[in-house]
């Protein structure tokens, strides 16, 4: 009876510490799918969200890319975009955050391809927003481009995909 | 004394409806049964809600369905099957009706679709379209898709070109189980 409470305490002692290590050390993947939910939250805002808190969310969100990141949007019954460095980026952050009453932004289905060196990454999603008050929501194909910069994963490219062309 | 007996004999009875007569029977039941609709759902019949006018009339918004993602394992998919077509996974796909298979020839001329310069009979489309698209010729695994609302502004409907891999399967049913909205006209 001791003997197999001893052997359940030791296989509960290495669960723990199997679980700690992925906690304390996530993968790369796991690491940028979390930052890349954060930035959907982030850019996302509820209408009762108040200038300050839309403006701090804006400048939180702009901080996931690169000085130099480059987005590229074209897709059916949408005006191509082009957006050019972080600024660029937080500007129409901004603009967005200013007229929409909110948005609810998700990236679903994200499809990671590391790098060998680990250091740069593509994922392939599927970003979906609702504006508060709408019937319907948007849907668009992104592949992110992302490198490791001083330890942190950034994006310096979003390019949509042509699902049906 | 009685109401004693009695309530043990009801809890006794309680405890056979809800656990079973075998208790492992039970567990290995409630196995089986997760197991079958956890592989149905995976890999034969994902559910899905349709959104958007693009399939009007035939499929009704809000609706539910069923896409079969067995339907092309023996074949590949035909002219006039309704298909589900991903984006980078399955959580939202698009609706659409194939119309050109790969090596053909599509175009659109006045709303009326020709396939290789022949004029493709659509039984299927009830509201008037003045389309023009001109002839797009498919490369090998391509198929042309739209759906069957052509009464909506061309630039607004997403149609055209799509690969292969990307078709998830076959929508099941041929109208929409719980559809709330009606046809807008």
């Amino acid at each position: 009876m001791q003997k197999s409470l001893r052997l359940l305490a030791a296989a509960a002692l290495i669960g723990l510490g199997i679980w700690g290590w992925f906690v304390l050390f996530p993968s790369p993947e796991k690491v940028i799918r979390s930052r890349l939910q954060n930035l959907a939250r982030t850019i996302s805002f509820e209408p009762a969200d108040g200038t300050i808190a839309r403006g701090y969310s804006v400048q939180k969100a702009a901080g996931f890319f690169t000085t130099d990141a480059e987005i590229n949007v074209d897709g059916r019954g949408l005006e191509p975009l082009h957006f050019s460095g972080r600024d660029e980026i937080q500007q129409a952050l901004l603009w967005a955050a200013r007229s929409l009453r909110g948005l609810k932004v998700e990236f679903l289905d994200i499809n990671l391809t590391l790098d060998q060196d680990k250091q740069s990454a593509k994922a392939n999603l599927t970003g979906k927003w609702t504006p508060t008050g709408d019937r319907d929501f948007g849907v668009l194909e992104f592949n992110f481009l992302l490198k490791k910069v001083d330890g942190t994963w950034l994006i310096y490219r979003v390019d949509s995909v042509k699902t049906l062309s | 004394m009685e109401s004693k007996v009695n309530n043990s004999r009801w809890a006794a009875s309680a405890r056979t409806v809800v656990i079973g007569r075998n208790p492992r029977f039970t567990f290995a039941r409630i196995v089986v049964l997760v197991l079958a609709v956890v592989v149905t759902r995976e890999f034969v019949l994902l559910p899905v809600r349709i959104k958007g006018p693009s399939m009007l009339p035939t499929y009704a918004e809000n609706g539910v369905n069923f896409v079969n993602r067995l339907a092309y394992v023996s074949h590949e998919p035909q002219r006039g099957d309704v298909v589900t077509i991903r984006y980078s996974g399955t959580s939202v796909m698009l609706m659409k009706r194939v119309i050109g298979l790969p090596g053909e020839t599509i175009a659109f001329h006045a709303g009326r679709v020709s396939i290789n310069g022949i004029p493709l009979d659509e039984p299927y489309i009830k509201y008037p379209t003045d389309w023009e698209i001109p002839p797009v010729t498919l490369a090998a695994e391509k198929y042309f898709v739209v759906g069957d609302n052509r009464s909506m502004p061309q630039n607004l409907h997403t149609f055209g070109e799509t690969e292969r891999q990307r078709i998830v399967g076959k929508i099941l049913l041929c109208k929409n189980l719980f559809a709330s909205s009606p046809p807008p006209r």
